[in-house]
C-alpha cells in the first residue's frame, strides 16, 4: 500500500493558485485512476482534475470553495501501487479557453478558407518537437492550434502532428497565404512575430500545380502580418460593444447630403458625424488618446485621426493630423481627401504615421458587429457595424430605428471596463445627440 | 687514509653495525647534505621572493636522514621519499634543474605544472614521489615491493613517513600487507618532533616509534638521525635485509625541524630552548668537524665545494626561472592514458 | 557459440583469458583464492595459476587499492577485486587521490582494474547492496563500466584489463546468476565508451544499465501489447558515456526515460539528463524522466527493500506515462 499525494495543479504557466469547487469523491470512498476527482477555478480556466491513481480517497486536506497555492497538497489516495519517483501532479483536463473568439481581418477575402478541422484551443502546451515539425512542415501557428491533441492535457503530441502532416497532404490546401476573413487563429502566445521566408522552390514540390498555387505575401501584407500579430502580443485586448442609435444622424445625412455634395464635390456619409464625435470624446477621456512606454503614460494633446482604408493593395490606415483643430467640414474634407489619395495610392509615409487614435468601419461590409485589433501603439479601436433598421424600445413603445454597434477594442493595461464603457457611451450620445448647427 | 670505523647508536639488540666507509664517500654525503641544505634555503628564497606560489618546505636539520637512508639504495631500488627528503632525490641523481622546474611549476618540469615541489615522479630513477595526504602512498609504495617480488627484481621500496604521518590508517594496511606478505619493502619514520604544531607528546604514548615494528613481528630501529653515519648502517642493514627476502623493517630517525612546517610557518610554538639544543647538533655542522678532525675535510675543500655547490644552484635556478608557465590549455590534457 | 552461460561465469571466463594472455596481469582481493571469491567468480584460479598471481590480501581495502596502483605504476596489471562495492570507501582516498590523479601528474599509465560486486535484491542490506558508481563518477581519471549481459560482461572485463587507465567494473551480484546468455566462442572485447541498443523503438527511449536493462526490456515487452513502442539504450560503459548513442535514439524518439537502480538524487540519469535538455532540446516532446531508488540507503526486510528498488512494473508504469504526455 502506498500514499498519493494529490496537489493543486498548475493549469496555466502563469497561475499561482486555483480554488476548490467541487469534490467529486469523499474520505473513504474508492476512487478509479483518471476519474474525476474534484472540479476547481483559476483565473483562467475551470477544470475537471483527474484521480493521479487508484485506490481509496483518505483525506482531503481543503473545503470546497477554499483557494489554495498550486502544488499543495489537497488530498491523499492509499493505492496499491508501489510509489514511483516520479512526482504525480494530475493530469487537468484540455482546458475550456475563456477567451473571446478571434478578431477578423478588415480586407477582402482573397480566398475561403478552409472549413477549420476543430475548435482552436488556446493556451497549450507545444513541446520543442512539436514547434520543430511545425517549422519543417510549414505548419502555421493557426494550422497548429487546430491539430487534435491527445497528448496530456490535450497538447499536440509528436504522433498528432505528424499524423497532421501525412493527412494534410491528401486533404487539401493548407491555410493559404494571403489573410482570410474566418477565424484566422485566436490570440495564442508564443508566435512568431517575424515571416520567414520560404522558397517558393521548397513548397512546390509539397503543393504541386494544378491542385495548390502559392502566392508570394506583398510587403503591405506581410507589414500587415507583423503588425497585428506585434499587437496581439503587446496588449491585453478587452472589447465593449454598446449600441447607437443612429437615427438622428441618418436624418441630418440625407436632409444635408445634397447641398453638401453640390459645396464640396464629395459624398456626405456618416464618417465626418462619427470623427466628431470621437474627438469630442477623446476630449473629455484622454488617457484613450495616449500610448505607453514601460510603466508610463503618453498622454497626447493632439488628436491624429486615424481612418481605415480597404485598397486593393491591403489595409491602411491614413492619419487626419490634429483633428481636433477641425470642424465638422473640415473632417469631412479630410476623410474624402485620404480616401481618395489612397485608392489612387498617392499616399505619403507621413500620411500613415503618428496616429494616436483609429476608427475601422467594417459595416460597409455587412458586418454586423466586429472585434477590431488596436493599431499599435495607441490603446485602442473603435470599429463601427452596419447600420440596419431595427426595432427597439423607446419609451416603453417599439420603434423602428437605424441601429449600428459600435466596438471599442482597448489595452487593458491602462483602460479598464469603467473607462472603455464611459468612453464609448460618450461617443454613442454625442451622435445620438448630434447638434445640427455644425453640419451646415 | 685509513677507513672510519663508527658504530651507530641505539641499535636494537643483537645487531652489529660495523661498516668501513671510505673517504670519498663520507665526503660524497657530506657534499650532498651540504647541497641539500643550500639548495632548499634557495626554494625558501624564492618563496619569499614569490616567485614560487602555493607552499614551499624544507627539511632543514634531516639532512643527515635523507642523505644517510637514501645512500643505502642501489640504482635498482625505489625511493618513495617525504617533502623533507631532498637530500634522498639529490642521493637518487636527480639533477638540481628538474627540482627548480618542478618547484616553479614550469612547462619542462617533471609534471609540467600539473603538481608542485616534490610530488613528482621519475621512473628512471626510481623516485616516486610524495603526495599531500602523506600516508597515502605508503600503501602504493607496498605495491610497488609487490611487484619487485612477483617479478623477481630483488628490488627494495624505501618510504617515508613522518611521526604525524604515521597515525594515517593506510600507513598501518600497508605494513600490515607489507609484512604478512615479507614484501622487499623498507619504511623511515621520521621523528622530527613536531607535526604542524602537534608535538609528538600529543600524539603516542610509546617512547620509541620503532616499537610499532613489534606490532607487526618485523624488525624495528631507532637511530641517532642527526648521524649521517648511523642511519646509513641501519638503513643498509634493513635494505638488504629486505633485498634477501627477509621482509620489511622500520627504522625510526630521530632529528628536529628546525624551521616551521612549511614557509609560511615560523614555528613560534616551538621552544626556544629545545631549538637551541638541536642547532648544537646541527647534522651537517657536526659531520663538517667530524671529517675535519679525521682530516677530511680541509678548509679550501669546504670552501671549494660549497662554491661549487652555489654556482650549480644558481645555474639552475637562472635556467629554470627562464622558462614559462605552461599555457593554460595543457590544463585539460592528460587525464588518461592512450 | 558456447551454450548460454551466466553472468557470472563470463567475467570468471574473461578474467581466465586475459591471466593466459598476459602474465602481467594478476588478481589480489579479500578470499579470492583459496575460497574462490566470495561469489565463486575466480572458482579454480588459484589452481591455475599458483598464489603469486591470485593473491589472497589482508583485509585492508586501502592496502588493496594502493597496492594494486602501486603495481600498476611500475608496469604490471593488477586486478583488485573488493568483495563488496560497500567497502571501496575504505580505499576512497587511494582512488581519488593516488590513482586517478597520477596519470595526470606524472604522464604514467595506472593500468588498473577495481572489481566492484554491487547492487541490491539479495536482502545483503545497507552495506551489501550500495550502487556507488556515483561517487567516483565525478572523479576526472576514473573509468567505470557497468555490463547488463554476459557477453558484455565478458566483453568489457577484458577491455577493462587492457585500458592503460584505471577502469572500476561494476558487477551487478543480483545478475550473478539470474541472468544467462550466449557468448561466442572466438575472441571478442566490448569497447569502453560505446554504448548498446538492446531493443529498437520508435516511441520512447529508455537510457539504462545494469539490473536497469533488465527491467526496461521486460516492461517493453508489456507496452509492446499497449501499442507503445520502446528503445531500450543500455550504457555499459558510465564513463565515458555514449553521448551520441543517447542523442541519436532521442532524437528518434523523443521522449527520455533514465533508469537506474541507483538513488535518484545525483545519480548519473541527473548528468544525462542535463546532457540532453542541452544538447536535444529542439527533438523532446516530453520532459525528460528519471525511474530511480529513492534517496535512502538499502533497506533490509523484504517489502522494503522491494519498496526501494525499481523494477519492470515500476519502469512499465514510467514508461506508459510518458508515452501518454
Amino acid at each position: 500500500m502506498a500514499k498519493i499525494e494529490v496537489v493543486m495543479p498548475q493549469l496555466g504557466e502563469s497561475l499561482t493558485e486555483g480554488t476548490i469547487i467541487k469534490w467529486h469523491k469523499k474520505p473513504g470512498e474508492k476512487v478509479r485512476k483518471d476519474e474525476t476527482l474534484l472540479e476547481i477555478s483559476t483565473d483562467k480556466v475551470d477544470s475537471e482534475i483527474p484521480s493521479p491513481a487508484s485506490g481509496v480517497v483518505t483525506r482531503l486536506l481543503f473545503d470546497e470553495q477554499k483557494t489554495v497555492a498550486v502544488r499543495t497538497v489537497i488530498a491523499e489516495i492509499d493505492t496499491d501501487e508501489n510509489a514511483a519517483v516520479t512526482t504525480s501532479v494530475p493530469k487537468a483536463a484540455a482546458p475550456v479557453p475563456a477567451q473571446t473568439a478571434p478578431t477578423p481581418v478588415v480586407t477582402e477575402a482573397r480566398r475561403s478558407a478552409p472549413a477549420p478541422q476543430a475548435t482552436p484551443v488556446t493556451g497549450r502546451f507545444y513541446s520543442p518537437l512539436v514547434l520543430n515539425i511545425a517549422r519543417e512542415e510549414g505548419i502555421s501557428m493557426s494550422d497548429l492550434e487546430r491539430i487534435p491533441g491527445t497528448g496530456e492535457g490535450g497538447r499536440v503530441s509528436k504522433k498528432d502532428i505528424l499524423a497532421y502532416a501525412q493527412s494534410r497532404g491528401k486533404s487539401g490546401a493548407p491555410s493559404p497565404a494571403g489573410a482570410a476573413p474566418a477565424p484566422t487563429g485566436p490570440s495564442a502566445p508564443r508566435i512568431e512575430s517575424s515571416l520567414k521566408h520560404v522558397e517558393s522552390g521548397d513548397l512546390a514540390k509539397k503543393y504541386p500545380s494544378p491542385e495548390f498555387e502559392i502566392l508570394q505575401m506583398s510587403n503591405i501584407l506581410q507589414k500587415m502580418s507583423e503588425h497585428m500579430i506585434k499587437s496581439v502580443q503587446t496588449s491585453p485586448h478587452v472589447y465593449a460593444v454598446h449600441e447607437c442609435d443612429m437615427t438622428k444622424v441618418d436624418v441630418l445625412r440625407r436632409k444635408h447630403a445634397a447641398a453638401f455634395e453640390k459645396r464640396e464635390g464629395f459624398k456626405l456619409t456618416y464618417m465626418p458625424f462619427i470623427c466628431d464625435a470621437v474627438i469630442k470624446a477623446l476630449k473629455q477621456y484622454p488617457l484613450v488618446n495616449s500610448s505607453i512606454e514601460g510603466d508610463k503614460i503618453i498622454l497626447k494633446k493632439f488628436v491624429n485621426l486615424g481612418i481605415a482604408v480597404a485598397s486593393d493593395t491591403g489595409l491602411l490606415v491614413p492619419v487626419i493630423k490634429n483633428a481636433d483643430e477641425r470642424n465638422f467640414v473640415g473632417l469631412a474634407r479630410s476623410v474624402n481627401d485620404l480616401a481618395t489619395r489612397t485608392r489612387a495610392k498617392k499616399l505619403t509615409p507621413a500620411d500613415i504615421e503618428g496616429g494616436t487614435f483609429t476608427i475601422t468601419n467594417f459595416g460597409v461590409f455587412g458586418t454586423m458587429v466586429g472585434i477590431p485589433i488596436i493599431n499599435q501603439p495607441q490603446v485602442a479601436i473603435l470599429g463601427i457595424g452596419s447600420a440596419k433598421k431595427r426595432p427597439v424600445v423607446i419609451n416603453d413603445m417599439i420603434a423602428i430605428r437605424t441601429i449600428s454597434y459600435f466596438t471599442l477594442s482597448f489595452d487593458h493595461r491602462t483602460i479598464d471596463g469603467a473607462l472603455g464603457g464611459s468612453f464609448l457611451e460618450a461617443i454613442v450620445r454625442h451622435l445620438e445627440n448630434f447638434d445640427e448647427q455644425q453640419v451646415s | 687514509m685509513p677507513p672510519v670505523l663508527t658504530k651507530s647508536k641505539t641499535a636494537r639488540s643483537g645487531s652489529s653495525n660495523n661498516h668501513v666507509l671510505k673517504p670519498e664517500q663520507l665526503l660524497r654525503f657530506y657534499t650532498l647534505m651540504r647541497l641539500t641544505r643550500e639548495f632548499e634555503d634557495a626554494v625558501l628564497r624564492l618563496y619569499q621572493q614569490g616567485k614560487i606560489v602555493g607552499g614551499a618546505y624544507s627539511g632543514n636539520g634531516n639532512e643527515a636522514t635523507s642523505v644517510g637512508s637514501a645512500s643505502a639504495l642501489r640504482k635498482e631500488d625505489y625511493l618513495f621519499p617525504l617533502h623533507r627528503d631532498m637530500g634522498a632525490h639529490l642521493v637518487k641523481g636527480q639533477s638540481l634543474l628538474n627540482l627548480m622546474l618542478q618547484h616553479l611549476a614550469r612547462d619542462t618540469g617533471l609534471t609540467k605544472g600539473r603538481d608542485g615541489t616534490g610530488h613528482y615522479t621519475d621512473p628512471k630513477l626510481r623516485i616516486y614521489g610524495n603526495i599531500s595526504p602523506l600516508g597515502a602512498m605508503v600503501p602504493v609504495a607496498v605495491g610497488v615491493a609487490l611487484a619487485s617480488k612477483l617479478r623477481n627484481e630483488h628490488a627494495v621500496v624505501m618510504n617515508y613517513i613522518g611521526d604525524g604521518g604515521a597515525s594515517i590508517g593506510e600507513v598501518h594496511e600497508g605494513l600490515v600487507m607489507a609484512s604478512a606478505m615479507r614484501l622487499p619493502f623498507v619504511l623511515i619514520i621520521e621523528n622530527n618532533h613536531f607535526a604542524y604544531s602537534t608535538p609528538t607528546t600529543k600524539q603516542f604514548l610509546v617512547e620509541k616509534l620503532s616499537d610499532r615494528a613489534i606490532g607487526y613481528g618485523i624488525p624495528g630501529v631507532t637511530v641517532d638521525g642527526t648521524d649521517v653515519v648511523s642511519v646509513f648502517e641501519a638503513c643498509t642493514e634493513a635494505v638488504e635485509r629486505a633485498r634477501s627476502g627477509g621482509g620489511p623493517s622500520i627504522i625510526e630517525s630521530v632529528t628536529m625541524r628546525m624551521h616551521g612546517h612549511a614557509a609560511h610557518d615560523n614555528a613560534w610554538y616551538v621552544s626556544k630552548q629545545l631549538l637551541e639544543e638541536w642547532k648544537k647538533k646541527d647534522p651537517i655542522v657536526r659531520f663538517e668537524k667530524f671529517l675535519e678532525s679525521q682530516g677530511i675535510l680541509s678548509k679550501q675543500k669546504k670552501e671549494s665545494i660549497r662554491k661549487e655547490i652555489d654556482e650549480q644552484i644558481e645555474g639552475a635556478t637562472k635556467a629554470a626561472l627562464a622558462r614559462p608557465y605552461p599555457p593554460g590549455d595543457e590544463t585539460v590534457k592528460d587525464v588518461f592514458a592512450r | 557459440m558456447k551454450n548460454p552461460i551466466t553472468y557470472l561465469e563470463a567475467i570468471s571466463e574473461g578474467l581466465r583469458e586475459e591471466m593466459r594472455r598476459d602474465k602481467s596481469v594478476f588478481l589480489l582481493g579479500e578470499d579470492i583464492g583459496t575460497y574462490g571469491g566470495a561469489f565463486k567468480v575466480t572458482k579454480g584460479f588459484v589452481e591455475e595459476f599458483g598464489e603469486d598471481r591470485v593473491i589472497d590480501t589482508v583485509l585492508a581495502e586501502a592496502a588493496i587499492i594502493g597496492a594494486a596502483t602501486g603495481a600498476a605504476i611500475v608496469g604490471m596489471k593488477p586486478v583488485a577485486e573488493m568483495q563488496f562495492a560497500d567497502f571501496v570507501t575504505n580505499g576512497f582516498n587511494q582512488l581519488v587521490n593516488v590513482t586517478a590523479r597520477y596519470h595526470y601528474r606524472n604522464f604514467i599509465p595506472v593500468p588498473l582494474v577495481v572489481r566492484l560486486p554491487f547492487g541490491a535484491g539479495l536482502r545483503g542490506g545497507p552495506f551489501h547492496s550500495v550502487s556507488p558508481e556515483s561517487w567516483f563518477f565525478h572523479i576526472p581519471g576514473l573509468k567505470l563500466v557497468a555490463p547488463s549481459t554476459p557477453f558484455d560482461a565478458k566483453g568489457l572485463i577484458k577491455s577493462a584489463i587492457r585500458d592503460p587507465n584505471p577502469v572500476l567494473y561494476f558487477e551487478h551480484k543480483y545478475l550473478y546468476r539470474h541472468i544467462k546468455g550466449e557468448i561466442p566462442a572466438e575472441e571478442f572485447v566490448v569497447p569502453i565508451g560505446k554504448a548498446d541498443i538492446k531493443r529498437e523503438g520508435t516511441d520512447l527511449s529508455v537510457i539504462t544499465y545494469s539490473a536497469g536493462v533488465h527491467w526496461s526490456l521486460e516492461a517493453s515487452e508489456l507496452l509492446s501489447k499497449e501499442g507503445v513502442s520502446v528503445e531500450v539504450v543500455d550504457l555499459r560503459s558510465l564513463l565515458p558515456f555514449d553521448e551520441e548513442a543517447i542523442l541519436q535514439s532521442v532524437r528518434k524518439t523523443g521522449k527520455v526515460l533514465i533508469v537506474h537502480e541507483d538513488t535518484l538524487t545525483g545519480g548519473i540519469g541527473a548528468e544525462i539528463a542535463a546532457v540532453i535538455g542541452a544538447k536535444a532540446f529542439k527533438y523532446l516532446d516530453a520532459p525528460v524522466e528519471r525511474l530511480a531508488a529513492p534517496d535512502t540507503p538499502v533497506p533490509y526486510a523484504p517489502t522494503l527493500e522491494e519498496y526501494f528498488l525499481p523494477n519492470a512494473q515500476k519502469v512499465a508504469r514510467a514508461i506508459r506515462r510518458l508515452a501518454e504526455y
